[in-house]
């Protein structure tokens, strides 16, 4: 079927576009956005309003650290608080035991998560779909049983202190892991700003898509989602190594919660996996909805649900995410969109199933 | 191990695996008609025995009445489920997708009872609670024969729907191929619909024989989670007797190295047979076409 694209030159998108200015415009936003998260610290000085921006930081670091799988391959995970968890207690873990200065022990944490990774993504990544899910599910429900049971090493139930790496006030020591989780936070989008451009990054997008056919095409699919998946963890424990070091006192029962693992998926798909900056801004309205929730309604069991409705309704209705469904909105303003776009599965056989519906009137998919 | 402490083990992992096979009974239905993996199927569990105990604190009845209400209750959720939630999932993500939604259920549900009936755990006193009796010197509680003899009912029961009747059988091809079940005339949205009734119906059934003979607490769910899913990865979601079989190994390994590990440590059992499972044979044991490509 013939659209726009097939009039439009091909060698007139990319680096030659008539029109800069959308380019333009996104830098501008994109600095504009970095110069205002990194002055937060300076523009307030209460320690609650700081610990909240240091909170949804974290969130943002874990969340984009979780899009690596769920956004490049599509394989949601819910239990990607193990790796969160893990590279808390393995830093915390370091310092006390080993005496390791914060900043060794923080690396040597997240690569250490990672490593661990790599039996748990052979194991879990030869299934797909659901029972993905329950895996990855079962590995934080492990992690949860071993680290309460293990007292002798991880401190059990009354959990585990983590000596301060810096001697400074409350406020300050809040400003420095800001500065921290933001650097950590930049550096993680980064790398996935640079598989998404990259060949690799295609073949993920691939897997995404129709792994069957990626296979065919000759995309080394295992290969691939495990070196994601490794990565995805690297990142997620290096939240969780901050996280050790900023907050001091580590619980199982909340490094390893599914409910931990369950805000991540809501942020990612909350700002829209397919982006860059979904996970951010998915962490930004998660992370300032859930402080309210907790001010509001205190311990009651009602963040629960209103995780669960959001959740719910974010599946049911936004499953693309909020970045995709603002750039709808805006584009019907802008210029027509290239027909070299990414299509999804899900998007191709809509679209296929209405021409069906076109070819033969009154037939039922 | 004494012969009076295995005979024990086994009765017990006997009358447990019991419960997991009434369990893995409703996934396979959910999983068959509708290529659902229902998370929250171990919420609806403790929901079931949360009304079994308000019911008897209210009225001072049996608990074992309460099915009357809540099985066909939790049929008409199942179908209303199925009708508002799941069928609209885009059907190229469904099964991933149908994960996140009943596990944001599974969360609700949660939040909820614990809204409702607070933190606090519950226990169903009845005059047989306390009450055990003895066979070949092995000691066994009353109300866990009582679950027991309910889930063989229920599983008894959906047998008979499943193989006797003709919406048994209009089930039956509706999951072994729905195209091919269109073709000779059956309205598979329909019989999706009952099936999905039915599975949240054993939930009924399988909550209350579960809060006949444990604390009850909304968070305990999670705790029938690990069971849950190690019948879906070892089982395969192949077939009702597939699964129940699983579920019932699983049960009976469970209960022995319960005596010698403990129960948080024999907890674990459930994952370690999972993953083992992923890394010998990722389709399950027993599901075989169905289960490869969920």
């Amino acid at each position: 079927m013939p659209n726009d694209s097939d009039l439009a030159d091909a060698s007139a998108q990319g680096a030659s576009r008539p029109w800069p200015i959308p380019r333009l415009l996104g830098t501008g936003t994109l600095g504009a956005l970095a110069i205002l998260v990194l002055s937060f610290p300076f523009l307030t000085d209460t320690g609650y309003l700081l610990s909240t921006g240091v909170f949804i930081l974290n969130y943002a670091l874990m969340a984009t650290g979780w899009n690596f799988v769920g956004g490049f391959t599509g394989y949601i995970s819910l239990g990607h608080a193990a790796y969160w968890g893990l590279g808390a207690y393995a830093t915390a873990i370091m310092i006390t035991r080993l005496d390791m200065p914060w900043y060794l022990a923080l690396v040597t944490s997240a690569a250490a998560v990672a490593v661990i990774a790599v039996p748990v993504g052979i194991a879990a990544l030869r299934v797909r779909g659901a029972s993905f899910v329950i895996v990855t599910i079962a590995f934080v429900m492990i992690l949860l049983l071993v680290f309460q049971s293990w007292a002798g090493v991880t401190g059990g139930s009354s959990g585990l202190m983590v000596p301060r790496a810096f001697d400074v006030l409350r406020t300050q020591h809040h400003q420095i892991f800001f500065y921290l989780y933001a650097a950590a936070l930049a550096l993680t989008l980064l790398v996935w700003w640079a598989i998404d451009r990259s060949r690799f990054g295609m073949g993920l997008k691939a897997i995404r898509e129709d792994e069957d056919k990626a296979r065919a095409l000759g995309v080394p699919t295992y290969a691939s989602k495990l070196v994601v998946f490794v990565l995805s963890a690297f990142f997620t424990g290096l939240a969780g190594g901050l996280y050790a070091l900023w907050f001091g006192d580590l619980d199982p029962v909340f490094q390893f919660s599914i409910l931990m693992g369950a805000y991540m998926v809501l942020m990612a798909l909350l700002g829209g996996i397919r982006e860059l900056f979904g996970p951010v801004l998915g962490a930004l309205v998660v992370g300032v909805s859930v402080e309210y929730f907790k001010s509001e309604f205190g311990d009651t069991q009602f963040h629960l649900v209103a995780t669960g409705l959001l959740l719910a309704l974010v599946v049911l209705f936004m499953p693309e995410g909020l970045i995709p469904w603002l750039r709808g909105l805006f584009q019907r303003f802008g210029p027509r969109a290239s027909s070299i776009r990414e299509v999804s599965a899900g998007e191709l056989a809509e679209q296929v199933e209405r021409e069906h519906a076109v070819d033969e009137p009154g037939s039922r998919s | 191990m004494s012969g009076g402490l295995f005979l024990q083990s086994l009765i017990l992992g006997v009358l447990l695996g019991g419960l997991y096979a009434l369990m893995a009974a409703g996934l396979t239905l959910y999983f068959g008609v509708m290529r659902v993996v229902m998370i929250a199927h171990a919420a609806f569990l403790v929901l079931a025995g949360y009304l079994a105990w308000f019911f008897t604190t209210r009225t001072g009845l049996d608990p074992i009445l309460s099915l009357a209400v809540t099985v066909p209750a939790f049929f008409v959720l199942g179908v209303g489920i199925r009708r508002l939630l799941i069928t609209r999932l885009k059907p190229a993500t469904m099964t991933m997708m149908s994960v996140l939604l009943t596990f944001a259920l599974a969360l609700v549900i949660e939040g909820l009872l614990g809204f409702t009936f607070t933190g606090v755990q519950r226990r169903i006193r009845t005059g047989y609670s306390s009450a055990n009796f003895e066979i070949f010197g092995a000691q066994v509680a009353v109300v866990k024969l009582i679950a027991f003899v309910l889930a063989v009912v229920a599983l008894g029961s959906l047998w008979f729907v499943l193989k006797k009747t003709s919406l048994g059988q209009a089930l039956r091809a509706t999951i072994q191929h729905r195209e091919a079940a269109e073709l000779v005339g059956i309205d598979t949205d329909k019989v999706a619909g009952y099936g999905f009734g039915i599975g949240l119906a054993t939930a009924a059934v399988g909550g209350t024989a579960l809060a006949l003979d444990a604390t009850i607490y909304p968070s305990l769910h999670w705790h029938w989670i690990g069971p849950m899913m190690a019948i879906i990865v070892v089982g395969g979601l192949g077939s009702i007797p597939g699964a129940a079989m699983a579920a019932m190994a699983l049960g009976i390994i469970h209960a022995f190295l319960q005596v010698p590990l403990g129960a948080t440590w024999a907890q674990t059992v459930f994952y370690v047979a999972l993953f083992g499972t992923l890394m010998v044979r990722p389709q399950g044991f027993f599901g075989g076409r169905l289960a490869q490509r969920f």
